[in-house]
C-alpha cells in the first residue's frame, strides 16, 4: 500500500483554494487504503485489497448578510475532482442561508508529524494467511469454531485553506481479533497497533481460546446487583457512551449531556481519570481535526472531578477557549466529541482486582450497549465472550450470559479497583479507548438468557 | 461503463480466474439539516468505482479500486490485478468450497420507480421546505434543538459476471423528517416524525417527502417532545404492548431479520454482530410465532429500500416467506451460503454497501403482513397496556434472543382507552416468546413500508439499508423495565 505523499496532497489542495471565488475555502484530500481477511470455521469469507480517494471542499460566500457554507466532495484525488467538488459546493453554497455566527476559517498552525507504520503498509495478504491458519488450528485444537478478522489499514489526510491553514498527516492501524465458540462458551482477544509490530499475534490467539476453553458449560444465574470487574473490552463498550453522548460541547450547550449540572464536580473516586490523547503510542492518530486544527491533550475526568467538555472552533468561541481540537469535518450535524480516550492506569493486577470481590462478576465483554437516558448515562447491554462467577476472590465457572441496564454515573461512583495493565478496546458502534480493567462494587443486571 | 465492467470480467479470465463478477457504481448523496435556524449540514458527496471478485481454485479475492470515469481501463486493470494476487495469496486449500449456487446469467436493467426525480428538485426548494418545517417546531423555550432533514442517494450501477451477467440498474432513495429535543422539568427527550434517526426513508421520488407533510405535523411533535418531559415515566410490569408501525419495524428488523440471515446462523459473523438462535436444523419445525403473524422477505415490494433487480451476486430479486402462520421457514441467503443448507438456488440477499465493500447477506424487505383489526377497535378491547410509539434505543443479544427496547413515547391504555402519556416505556423480552405472544395485527389500512437506512454489519463494517411493512400490533403480557 502506497498512501498519498505530503508534497503531492499539499500541493493539489492548494491549487484549488486559490482557484477558488469563495469568500472562504477548505479542500481536503483524503487517501485511505486497506487490506484485510475476514475468517471463520472454514477459512476466509470476505477478504479486500482497496483503496480510496476524496475530495472534499468547503466554501463560504458572503452574501452581505453573513457567511453562506456548504460542502461538497468528489472520490477523486485529481484537481479535476476538486474543481467537481468546488463547483457542487458552491451551487449549494448560494441556497445556503446566511448564518452571522460562523467564525472565518482557523489560520496557520504547527503540527506534529504523524506518518504511517512502514511494516503496515508492507504487511501482506501471505502473511495475514498464515495468521489466519494458526487461528484454525488452535481454534480446531480445541474444538471451537473461530471467527476473526486481521486488516492493515493508513490513512492520508491533507487539509489546505484560504486563511492559510496546510497540515498533512498519516496514521496506520493493524488488528488482528479472534472470537471462538462452542460447548456452550464463546471467548474473544483482539489487539491492535500502528504496526503488526505492536501486535502480539500469537498471544490474541492463545487468549482467546483460553477463554473459549473456560467458559464451557456455562452455569445459569440470576439477574440482579453484583460487584463486578469488567475487562477492557467490557469498560470500552460504556465508556464510549461518554464520548458519544456527553464529553461534547454541543450537547452540553443543548442540555442534554450528563455533564450538565456536574461541570466541575467530583462526582467519581479520585482513583479515575480520563484524558483524550491523540498522541497516546497503543492508539496513535492523526494530529489535527476536521478543521485543521491540532487535537489537543484534553482532560475529562481528573481524580474523579468532570472536567469540560471537548471543543471545536465554533463551540470553543461560545466558551471563551481555544480549541481543543475535536470538530468533525465541517459543515456537519455532529458536534465535537472525544476520539482517542484514555483511561489512567491503577496500580492492580486483574488478579488483584479479582481477589478484592467476595461474590461477583468477571466480565470479558458487552454486547450491543445503547443509551436509554443519556443526561444520566442510563444504558443497556449483554454481557458476551466469557462470564465468570467471581468467589472468595478467585475466578470460578462460567455462568450464562445476563442484560445490564445501569447508569454509568452511579456504577462509576462505586468504582473501587483500577488496573495496571492498558489496552486498546473497541465497541460494536465503532470507537476505541486505551483502559485497564476496572473494578465497580455495585452494577444491575435486569434479566438472563439460557446461554 | 457496461463495456468496462465486461472489461473486468475478461481480464480476470485471462489472468487465470475461473469465476469473476465486476460491479461497477456511481453514487451521489445529497444531505440538507436545517438545525436550529441554521443549515447546519448542506452536503454533495459523488464516488465511482470497481468492486470485483475472483475465484482461483478454492480462493477468491476481491479488489476495488476508484474510478475516474468510462475510460478509466488501468484502475480496471489494476483492481483485476490486485483481486488475483490476493486470490493467489490466500491459496485455495481452505477446505470450504468456493463454488456459487447457480444462478443464470441475467441481462436487463431496473430502474426505481419515481414520480418525482429528488434530484431534479430545486436546490432552493429542497431548503425551503425544511425550514418551513423547522420553523414549525419554533415558539417555546424548553425546546433546545430543532432539526429538519432530507437525504437523497441515488447509485448507477452496471454489472457483469464470467456467467453472463450483465445488467444495469438505477436505485434512488429519498428520506426526510424532523425532531425536536425539549429539556424541562430534569428531563430530556426527543420526539421525531414520521420516524426517528433522520426520518424515514424510501425507495421512491420526491413524493415520498411531500406526502409526509412535514409542516403540518411540526407543532405536535414540539409540544409532545415538551409533554414528554413532564410526563411520569412508564412504570416497571407486565402488561400488554400495542407497538406502532414505527417502533415495530425495528422489532421485526432486529428479532426477525438478522436471526434469519443465513451466515449468521452458520456463525460466519460471530466475531462482531454474532450469531444466531434460529438454526437451520429448525426450518419448517420452530413455532417463531403465533398463527398470526406472517413476514414476508421481497426485493420487489414497491417502495423498498432494498428493492433492485438483481442482487450484488447477480441473483433476480423475489419474495418469499420467513414466517408463515408462524412458523419459521425461511432465510435469507447468498450464492455463497444457499448450498450450505441444501438450497439450489440463493434467494438474492447479497449485497455490499457500495462498490467498496465485499458483498454479505444482508436482511432484504422485510414485511408483517397486515391482519384484520382496526387501530381503534384493538385499543378498545385492551385492558392494561402500553401503547409504544417511534424508536429512541434497542439493544438485543449476540443469538437474538434477549432484546430490550425503548420508544420516544408511551400511551398507557386502560379498560379500552388511552388515558395518559408515559415517558421512555422500555419493555424487554425474548424473542420467540415475544413473537408467540402476538394475538392482533391491525389491517391494511393501517399497514406502511418503514425504512431502516443504517443498518450495521460484517467486519468491516458496511451499512445497508431495507424497508419494513408493519401495521400496529398487540402483545400480551409483556415485560417493561424501569
Amino acid at each position: 500500500m502506497e498512501l498519498l505523499a505530503r508534497e503531492q496532497a499539499l500541493e493539489i489542495a492548494a491549487a484549488l483554494v486559490r482557484e477558488s471565488r469563495a469568500e472562504e475555502c477548505e479542500a481536503t484530500l483524503e487517501h485511505a487504503a486497506e487490506r484485510f481477511v475476514r475468517f471463520a470455521g472454514g477459512g476466509p469469507t470476505q477478504n479486500a485489497d482497496r483503496s480510496r480517494f476524496e475530495f472534499a471542499v468547503r466554501v463560504r460566500l458572503d452574501g452581505g448578510k453573513g457567511l453562506q457554507e456548504a460542502r461538497a466532495s468528489v472520490a477523486g484525488s485529481t484537481l479535476q475532482d476538486g474543481r467537481r467538488a468546488l463547483a457542487r459546493a458552491m451551487e449549494l453554497a448560494r441556497f445556503a442561508p446566511p448564518n452571522p455566527e460562523l467564525l472565518e476559517l482557523g489560520g496557520a498552525v504547527q503540527l506534529r508529524e504523524s506518518l504511517a507504520a512502514p511494516a503496515c503498509l508492507q504487511h501482506a495478504f501471505a502473511e495475514k494467511a498464515a495468521w489466519v491458519r494458526a487461528a484454525l488450528q488452535a481454534a480446531s485444537a480445541a474444538q471451537l469454531e473461530p471467527a476473526g478478522l486481521i486488516q492493515s489499514s493508513a490513512q492520508a489526510r491533507a487539509i489546505v485553506n484560504s486563511r492559510g491553514r496546510a497540515v498533512y498527516g498519516q496514521s496506520s492501524r493493524h488488528s488482528f481479533a479472534l472470537s471462538v465458540s462452542g460447548g456452550g462458551g464463546a471467548g474473544t482477544a483482539q489487539a491492535s497497533g500502528a504496526g503488526p509490530e505492536h501486535v502480539e499475534h500469537a498471544a490474541v490467539i492463545a487468549r482467546a481460546v483460553d477463554k473459549g476453553v473456560r467458559s464451557r458449560d456455562p452455569l445459569p444465574i440470576e439477574p440482579g446487583e453484583y460487584t463486578v470487574v469488567l475487562e477492557p473490552l467490557a469498560v470500552s463498550a460504556v465508556l464510549l457512551f461518554c464520548a458519544y453522548q456527553g464529553f461534547g460541547a454541543r450537547e452540553v450547550e443543548e442540555r442534554s449531556s450528563f455533564l450538565c449540572g456536574r461541570e466541575g464536580q467530583p462526582i467519581w473516586p479520585a482513583s479515575l481519570s480520563i484524558v483524550d490523547d491523540p498522541a497516546n503510542p497503543l492508539m496513535p492518530a492523526l494530529g489535527f481535526d476536521g478543521e485543521g486544527t491540532p487535537r489537543q491533550r484534553t482532560v475529562l475526568v481528573e481524580r474523579g472531578r468532570l472536567c469540560g467538555p471537548v471543543t471545536d472552533r465554533q463551540h470553543a468561541n461560545k466558551r471563551g477557549q481555544a480549541s481543543s481540537g475535536h470538530a468533525q469535518p465541517q459543515p456537519s450535524g455532529l458536534g465535537p466529541m472525544p476520539q482517542n480516550m484514555v483511561v489512567a492506569r491503577g496500580e492492580a493486577s486483574l488478579q488483584q482486582l479479582v481477589a478484592g470481590v467476595e461474590r461477583g462478576l468477571l466480565i470479558s465483554q458487552f454486547h450491543y450497549t445503547n443509551a436509554i437516558d443519556p443526561k444520566e448515562l442510563l444504558l443497556t447491554g449483554m454481557t458476551r465472550n466469557g462470564t465468570f462467577l467471581i468467589e472468595d476472590g478467585r475466578v470460578g465457572r462460567a455462568v450464562t450470559n445476563l442484560r445490564f441496564t445501569q447508569s454509568l454515573i452511579e456504577a462509576l461512583a462505586g468504582l473501587d479497583g483500577v488496573g495496571r495493565e492498558a489496552e486498546v478496546a473497541g465497541a460494536l458502534f465503532d470507537g476505541e479507548i486505551v483502559t485497564p480493567p476496572l473494578r465497580l462494587a455495585r452494577f444491575r443486571f435486569t434479566s438472563a438468557t439460557d446461554f | 461503463m457496461q463495456a468496462l465492467a465486461r472489461l473486468a470480467v475478461e481480464s480476470a479470465q485471462r489472468g487465470g480466474a475461473s469465476y469473476a463478477d465486476a460491479r461497477l457504481e456511481r453514487i451521489w448523496v445529497e444531505e440538507l439539516l436545517v438545525r436550529n435556524g441554521e443549515l447546519a449540514l448542506a452536503s454533495a458527496r459523488e464516488e465511482c468505482g470497481i468492486g470485483i471478485v475472483v475465484r482461483i481454485g478454492g480462493a477468491r479475492g476481491f479488489a476495488a479500486l476508484p474510478l475516474s470515469g468510462a475510460g478509466d481501463r488501468a484502475a480496471v486493470f489494476a483492481a483485476v490485478q490486485r483481486a488475483l494476487a490476493l486470490a493467489r495469496a490466500l491459496g485455495g486449500d481452505w477446505g470450504r468450497g468456493a463454488e456459487f449456487a447457480p444462478e443464470p446469467g441475467h441481462q436487463g436493467e431496473f430502474r426505481t420507480p419515481l414520480l418525482v426525480d429528488p434530484f431534479q428538485v430545486p436546490l432552493a426548494e429542497r431548503i425551503d421546505l425544511l425550514r418551513a418545517a423547522e420553523r414549525r417546531l419554533e415558539g417555546r423555550s424548553e425546546v433546545v434543538v430543532r432539526e429538519a432533514a432530507l437525504s437523497l442517494r441515488r447509485e448507477q450501477r452496471w454489472q457483469a459476471s464470467s456467467e453472463g451477467l450483465d445488467v444495469q440498474q438505477e436505485l434512488t432513495r429519498t428520506g426526510a423528517g424532523l425532531a425536536a429535543t425539549a429539556s424541562d422539568a430534569g428531563q430530556c427527550e426527543r420526539r421525531s416524525y414520521p420516524a426517528s434517526f433522520g426520518g424515514d426513508f424510501a425507495g421512491r421520488g420526491w413524493e415520498h417527502v411531500t406526502e409526509m407533510d412535514l409542516c403540518a405535523h411540526g407543532e405536535r411533535v414540539r409540544d409532545e417532545a415538551i409533554a414528554l418531559c413532564r410526563a411520569p415515566a412508564c412504570p416497571a410490569g407486565r402488561r400488554d404492548l400495542i407497538l406502532m408501525g414505527n417502533q415495530l419495524m425495528l422489532q421485526i428488523h432486529e428479532s426477525v431479520g438478522h436471526p434469519t440471515e443465513l451466515d449468521r446462523a452458520l456463525g460466519a459473523e460471530r466475531d462482531l454482530a454474532g450469531g444466531s438462535f434460529a438454526q437451520p436444523a429448525m426450518l419448517g419445525q420452530l413455532r417463531y410465532a403465533s398463527e398470526q403473524v406472517n413476514l414476508l422477505a421481497d426485493s420487489t415490494a414497491a417502495g423498498g429500500l432494498d428493492t433492485r433487480g438483481w442482487d450484488d451476486e447477480g441473483v433476480a430479486s423475489g419474495s418469499w416467506p420467513i414466517v408463515e402462520r408462524g412458523r419459521f421457514v425461511g432465510y435469507h441467503t447468498s450464492r455463497e451460503w444457499a448450498g450450505a443448507i441444501g438450497e439450489q438456488r440463493s434467494r438474492g440477499a447479497a449485497r455490499a454497501e457500495s462498490w467498496y465493500h465485499p458483498p454479505i447477506v444482508r436482511i432484504t424487505n422485510l414485511s408483517l403482513l397486515p391482519g384484520s383489526w382496526k387501530l381503534e377497535e384493538l385499543i378498545a378491547d385492551t385492558q392494561d397496556a402500553v401503547l409504544c410509539d417511534t424508536v429512541k434505543t434497542w439493544s438485543i443479544d449476540q443469538q437474538r434472543v434477549n432484546f430490550q427496547f425503548t420508544t420516544e413515547l408511551g400511551w398507557e391504555i386502560k379498560n379500552g382507552a388511552r388515558t395518559r402519556l408515559l415517558r421512555s416505556p422500555t419493555y424487554q423480552g425474548r424473542t420467540l416468546d415475544f413473537w408467540n405472544s402476538c394475538d392482533a395485527v391491525c389491517d391494511a389500512s393501517h399497514w406502511k413500508l418503514w425504512g431502516v437506512p443504517n443498518c450495521g454489519k460484517g467486519n468491516p463494517m458496511q451499512i445497508a439499508e431495507m424497508s419494513h411493512g408493519a401495521a400496529p400490533a398487540r402483545f400480551r403480557r409483556v415485560n417493561f423495565v424501569s
